[in-house]
């Protein structure tokens, strides 16, 4: 934990002295809200199924799913990005791993825009080198 | 009447001898007048200035307008280090190379270099330069050893001998490098062969070895059920029913011998994550036992 | 003697301006920073406003270029970095007047930083010790922009009426407010009837949807009940009928929400771009 805290007392000293070490421009931030619901989705066949599935079934049964990308998202860019085979063995081991009533117990790092648990697909395609680490204590973007 | 000419006539000494004192102190004003915010000499002290601040991209500029005009081996040694600290290393190798010959900074310059190449990670290249006659320097020559060292920590090539690797660093730090060194050596991993084979021989139990008891406990669960309700339906002739649980216990069974596979990767990122943050803090913290040159800060 | 007295003048003439010329440069430098800054080259203008600091011994211009320095780095949206600097012009600030307008630089960076409920802290620090009308229409108006950044309308709608009761600003506001649906009553109806809170905040076809869904699994959890199927029942009641009952409440309830974004985004998009008045 003193080293976490020790990791970003140094990157919020380097990132103050960072401001202008690249040259940058005039940005216009916009006066609109943001709209926390439109979440990137993906393209593609399975993408249109899921879309689908949202559309008639997934929109209207709740916020069921503690995960970000939810089951159903991790399922469309598993099998995008891996295969069907690959992408049906990644969501199997997800759902099970959904069921387990302790995953929240100091286990997945939290997603900042949704507060859910971050467990990116990625991760687990058998590609050491695709593997982004972020420690439970950790939050991603 | 002579009297008063007189008078007039060294009034006139007196007012052409202010003359030419004005004239003088004019023109001494009007070099200061060329000596403005722009001149070399104001954009070198507004330029360190700069650097002081840690503003070294705007630092850089004034040092490479100076330049254009003044050759001057601390300004070009200053101009290649603001680029080394924002992290554009080319440009600072190339200025570091231009300082290499006939100067008298051609030692910090050569360390310059593999500052550098180690802060760019360009260790290839670091390796290669460090045997090559043209870029190495009696005076650093530790130091560049020692760095060498030290990037053997932050990339996957073996590590080199023990004792020639401890021997570079002072006592004092001796034992968090041969922790350190031991670490990276026989790291603390899971292998996820082993956790796919422990999975398929009892459901979970790679997962287990992984660490992740309850993702291990929830398959075994889950498959045992679904084997158990697949079962029982085939023994009722619900053959139907019976194909579907065994469908979904297969898929259990083979997502969960793929999950800890996955999990024993996972386990073994975070291992390099905490390894690879010790590191850095350690050798940030020491400043990578590199030394500071006064003139920089001046 | 005539002839004298122009040369002892020009003598004279040539010392004061020659000694008041590095005056003259600041000044050429600070308005050289100026036109950097008027044609949006903040990060330029920045190093020349550095520059001029530097050069400054006798920090005439330490107010107005630590100022300017800020309002670069607020054009480039790093607000951080601007209110530092807000910050060390108010300490050069030589008068009340021009620690004002730093107050309330500061207030519109942290407006555009949506950390309003700082903005309002500052605003009303700054009412605690100025009672004059102008300041406080002042302080109205920057608050009723802080209040809509808030995503608070009412509010904002009763700061701009107390600078005019026909504040162009206020009936902007109150049109958003009315505009606006409850999210409570939106989630208290969707209890009663499943899908009315989505139909009532404009989603006519997902209220439809979710109307459908509960009907059915309605239909199948008291059809099973009916028949004495109390484990189909209990089943389908729980996985199906609930689930879908309790994600009508959720889906209201965010369809009220969105709704209420879409309807408060066309006004500050109208704010942002067509809105003439000062802006954060």
């Amino acid at each position: 934990m003193k080293k976490f805290f020790l990791i970003i007392f140094f990157s919020a000293i380097v990132s103050s002295a960072q401001t202008d070490w690249v040259k940058w421009n005039a940005v216009q931030v916009s006066y609109e809200m943001k709209n926390n619901n439109e979440l990137e989705q993906s393209v593609g066949f399975w993408a249109s199924l899921q879309s689908a599935y949202k559309f008639l079934i997934s929109d209207h049964d709740g916020d069921n799913c503690p995960f970000y990308p939810s089951c159903s998202q991790f399922y469309v860019e598993a099998v995008n990005n891996s295969g069907f085979v690959k992408g049906t063995l990644m969501f199997a081991d997800r759902f099970t791993r959904d069921l387990n009533f302790f995953k929240g117990w100091k286990h997945y790092p939290v997603h900042c825009k949704t507060g859910k648990f971050f467990d990116p697909p990625y991760n687990y395609n058998l590609n050491p080198r695709s593997i982004q680490f972020l420690s439970a204590e950790n939050s991603s973007e | 009447m002579i009297i008063k000419r007189t008078k007039s006539h060294i009034a006139e000494i007196f007012c052409n001898v202010l003359c030419v004192f004005v004239i003088t102190v004019v023109s001494v004003n009007a070099q200061k007048l060329n000596d403005d915010f722009f001149s070399p000499k104001s954009r070198l002290s507004f330029g360190n200035y700069l650097f002081l601040e840690k503003d070294y991209l705007r630092a850089s500029n004034e040092y490479k307008e100076f330049l254009k005009t003044d050759n001057n081996d601390t300004v070009r040694f200053k101009l290649s280090e603001s680029f080394l600290r924002i992290g554009r290393y080319e440009e600072a190798a190339n200025n570091f190379k231009s300082l290499f010959f006939s100067t008298s900074l051609t030692d910090e310059a050569r360390l310059g270099l593999f500052k550098s190449l180690f802060f760019e990670k360009n260790f290839v290249r670091f390796r290669q330069y460090r045997l090559e006659e043209n870029y190495t320097t009696e005076k650093f020559s530790h130091d560049i050893d020692r760095l060498n060292y030290i990037s053997y920590f932050f990339d996957s090539e073996p590590l080199p001998d023990s004792s020639r690797l401890f021997s570079a660093f002072a006592d004092l730090n001796r034992a968090d490098i041969k922790k350190f060194y031991y670490m990276k050596k026989n790291p603390d991993t899971k292998n996820p062969v082993t956790a796919a084979l422990l999975s398929a021989a009892i459901p979970g139990l790679g997962k287990i070895y992984t660490g992740e008891i309850g993702d291990g406990i929830t398959s075994l669960i889950t498959t045992g059920l679904l084997v158990f309700l697949s079962a029982n339906n085939f023994r009722h002739d619900h053959n139907f029913r019976g194909w579907l649980f065994a469908g979904f216990a297969a898929l259990a069974y083979g997502g969960n011998i793929y999950g800890s596979a996955a999990s024993a990767q996972i386990y073994n990122a975070g291992v390099k994550f905490n390894f690879d943050n010790e590191v850095k803090l350690f050798f940030e913290k020491h400043n990578y036992f590199l030394p500071e040159f006064d003139f920089v800060n001046r | 003697m005539k002839k004298l007295f122009y040369k002892y003048f020009l003598l004279i003439e040539i010392f004061v301006v020659s000694s008041l010329f590095p005056q003259d440069r600041l000044s050429i430098q600070f308005d050289y920073a100026n036109k950097l800054f008027q044609t949006s080259q903040y990060f330029d203008a920045i190093t020349e406003y550095k520059r001029l600091l530097f050069f400054d011994e006798a920090k005439k211009y330490s107010y107005k270029a630590y100022f300017q320095i800020g309002k670069c780095y607020k054009a480039g949206a790093k607000f951080d970095e601007a209110i530092k600097y807000f910050s060390t012009a108010s300490i050069n600030a030589a008068n009340e007047n021009e620690k004002l307008s730093v107050y309330f630089e500061i207030v519109r960076t942290n407006i555009s930083r949506r950390t309003t409920s700082r903005a309002l802290q500052i605003l009303d620090e700054i009412e605690k010790e100025n009672t004059n009308t102008f300041i406080r229409d002042s302080i109205n108006y920057w608050r009723g922009w802080t209040y809509i950044f808030a995503d608070d309308w009412k509010n904002a709608a009763d700061a701009f009426s107390k600078i005019k009761s026909d504040h162009e600003l206020k009936k902007l506001c109150e049109q958003v407010e009315k505009e606006k649906v409850s999210v409570t009553f939106t989630k208290a109806i969707s209890y009663f009837l499943p899908g009315a809170g989505e139909v009532y905040s404009g989603n006519i076809l997902s209220g439809s949807i979710t109307f459908g869904w509960n009907l059915l699994f309605g239909y199948l959890t008291i059809n099973s009940f009916a028949e004495e199927r109390i484990f189909d029942g209990m089943v389908i009641g729980s996985l199906g009928w609930l689930r879908f009952y309790r994600g009508n409440i959720q889906s209201a309830e965010e369809s009220a929400k969105q709704k209420n974004i879409a309807i408060a985004n066309k006004i500050l998009k109208y704010l942002q771009y067509e809105y003439k008045g000062a802006k954060p």
